[in-house]
């Protein structure tokens, strides 16, 4: 095996063990790579595989950059991504006969459509509470909420 | 005018990049996602939309929602229909059954793969009951449609029980009710007239190989007669012309070749396009050698490394696209199978190329003895007498015990691309997939060392050449052509 000639220190405060562990395995095409704990870092070696590890340690860093955005990404995404492939999985294709007609709208329209009828809906809600109070002979209510269940009164 | 109210409150509204994947090239970005769909981004706008900064009014905004890029923009049932429909091939079994009639054959090609025994190696030789067996086998799979693939070998040398395992697989799936296709790999040089009438009869598509010019043919494969490119050429031209003058009785398909890239034909990427295209084939497949089987002895003479291919197709390439501008119609078949994943956002069937790979779900190899096999390349692996790739015999074994087979289930979960660390990360991902058979024979484990793997180099050299190529309109039109259905 070559002798070590390249390290890297890593701050472990701005990258996750993960995040050198995935970094050091994209370039172990170039190199065997060693990943030392030390105080407060890890210490990343590099043993040359080939020629072309001349700059395996500037491509180490383009890799932990670009792991730390990856990983930021996925665990944003990770309950997303979940579900849209079971969704996917469980998706099955409506035969074009039976497809609902498509009402144009963009999802977020189709949104702020469902929106706008929640709200109109929470208003109507509202008005017949308040009308309540103006039913002095009960019409809106229910025969069972103005004289009770049938049989409790057959009972009476 | 509530339009425009919607319109106005969500160009506030930033972007966040759901789950993507990225690729730098050159001095720009291309992004992929789960679902198929791919974008190119400047530097700074990759730098926007990972930060989270792109707004609707954007010039890309629209196009990134639309392909799913935009967490907040996402239409969950347009992309799981995509997704379901690009990885379709989970919820079937094999479709593919190759059936190795024998392992004689009367050429010895430079870089045989499928490890050929000697012409008077009869015992190598399929008998109909294990030939019968195994079409019954193969019908076992839930996969609506079979393709039934005769190989060697040279598979005409067992002419009797081919025979009689199309008459059979034709009467099989009469009352099986699956759509069967037939076809045959054959070098040609023992087709007659005779063989050919029954072989179209029964719709069999017949592929074979050519690897270019006479020389370079011949040299590739050397064959006892001498005489392997003047015996394909002939049949091929004898097929096209049956297959000009169609018959009212049954479908008559064009016939098909292979051309196997070896070092000799690296130097020589016009005149092998120029020989496909001067026997009217309208279809190319430049596929890479393989150090598997026979020629991974010879690979110091024979091969290359990934760069080299690289180049090679990307020259292939660029001398096609150069004969379709001229009206030439040559396509080359590994870019049609990419372009179709790409452009079409479907699985065009390619079982070394997808999630997990082909291997025993997606394509079963039958040895002339009944051995079963994950796919061809682990039968020549367990012909060089390591048996790994073994998954269980057509006369003992069921249909259930070889799907679950502890073979079946390491290929699968070894070419799981999301178990694989590079290639999870890789902007390739929904158009790639490993070997483990490659893997193995190359690099000593099933799961490989991806970083270093000559296989993934070589993927990744012909998706950045398509990707890099479609960029350009006028190579887009005609790429897009290719995979127009």
């Amino acid at each position: 095996m070559t002798k070590i000639n390249l390290s890297v220190k890593v701050n472990a405060k701005d990258y996750n063990l993960d995040a050198v562990r995935y970094a050091a395995y994209a370039v172990s095409d170039a190199a065997y790579v060693f990943i030392k704990p030390a105080v407060g870092c890890v210490v990343v070696e590099f043993t040359p595989k080939t020629a072309a590890a001349k700059n395996v340690s500037a491509r180490f860093k383009e890799e932990l950059k670009d792991e730390k955005l990856r990983a930021s990404i996925f665990d944003a995404n990770r309950d997303l991504r979940e579900f849209m492939i079971l969704k996917a999985l469980a998706y099955e294709e409506v035969p074009a006969g039976v497809r609902q007609e498509d009402s144009g709208l963009t999802p977020e329209q189709e949104k702020e459509l469902d929106d706008l009828i929640a709200q109109v809906e929470g208003e109507i809600k509202k008005e017949s509470a308040g009308n309540k109070t103006k039913d002095p002979l009960g019409i809106t209510r229910t025969w069972e909420e103005k004289y009770g269940s049938k049989n409790g009164r057959k009972k009476k | 005018m509530a339009q425009k109210t919607a319109a106005k409150k969500s160009k506030k509204m930033t972007s966040v990049l759901p789950q993507a994947l990225w690729r730098k090239i050159g001095s720009n970005y291309l992004l992929t996602n789960d679902s198929g769909h791919h974008a190119w981004l400047k530097e700074k706008d990759f730098a926007l939309v990972t930060a989270g900064g792109m707004t609707e009014l954007h010039p890309l905004f629209a196009e990134l929602a639309v392909k799913g890029f935009i967490r907040n923009r996402l239409d969950f049932n347009d992309l799981a229909a995509k997704w379901k429909k690009k990885n379709a091939y989970l919820n079937y079994g094999p479709g593919l059954h190759i059936l190795v009639m024998t392992l004689r054959c009367n050429h010895k090609c430079l870089y045989c793969q499928s490890s050929a025994a000697g012409v008077g190696d009869k015992k190598t030789d399929m008998n109909l009951a294990t030939a019968r067996k195994s079409v019954d086998f193969a019908f076992n799979s839930p996969n609506p449609g079979i393709t039934i693939e005769f190989q060697g070998g040279e598979p005409l040398l067992n002419w009797e029980v081919l025979k009689g395992a199309v008459e059979y697989a034709r009467k099989r799936s009469g009352t099986a009710g699956k759509e069967l296709k037939l076809a045959l790999v054959s070098n040609f040089s023992l087709m007659t007239e005779e063989k050919a009438d029954f072989l179209l009869k029964n719709e069999v598509s017949l592929c074979t190989s050519l690897d270019g010019p006479k020389n370079l043919h011949d040299k590739n494969r050397i064959c006892s007669s001498g005489n392997s490119h003047s015996d394909t050429v002939k049949w091929i031209k004898y097929f096209q012309k049956r297959c000009k003058k169609q018959v009212p009785e049954y479908r008559v398909f064009k016939p098909s070749a292979l051309l196997t890239v070896s070092k000799y034909s690296l130097p020589r990427h016009k005149e092998i396009i120029d020989e496909y295209v001067r026997l009217g084939l309208e279809d190319i497949f430049v596929r890479p050698l393989a150090p598997i089987g026979y020629a991974r002895k010879l690979w110091g003479t024979i091969g290359y490394d990934a760069a080299d291919f690289a180049k090679f197709y990307l020259k292939s390439l660029d001398y096609m696209l150069k004969l379709n501008r001229r009206g030439v119609v040559i396509r080359e078949k590994m870019a049609t199978m990419m372009l179709d994943k790409i452009v079409n956002l479907q699985d065009p069937g390619y079982l070394d190329a997808r999630c997990p790979c082909g291997a025993a779900i997606g394509q079963i190899a039958y040895n002339h003895n009944g051995d079963l096999y994950t796919c061809d390349e682990g039968r020549m692996v367990g012909w060089e007498g390591d048996d790994i790739f073994r998954i269980g015999n057509v006369f003992k074994d069921s249909y259930k015990k070889v799907m679950t087979d502890p073979v079946t289930k390491v290929c699968v979960v070894s070419s799981n691309l999301e178990a694989q660390p590079a290639c999870a990360r890789c902007a390739y991902k929904p158009y790639c997939g490993v070997c483990p058979v490659y893997n193995y024979e190359v690099q000593g484990s099933l799961w490989g060392n991806i970083p270093s793997n000559d296989r993934c180099g070589l993927f990744k050299g012909i998706l950045d050449t398509l990707f890099t190529l479609l960029k350009s309109p006028g190579n887009a039109e005609i790429l897009n052509k290719w995979v127009t259905k």
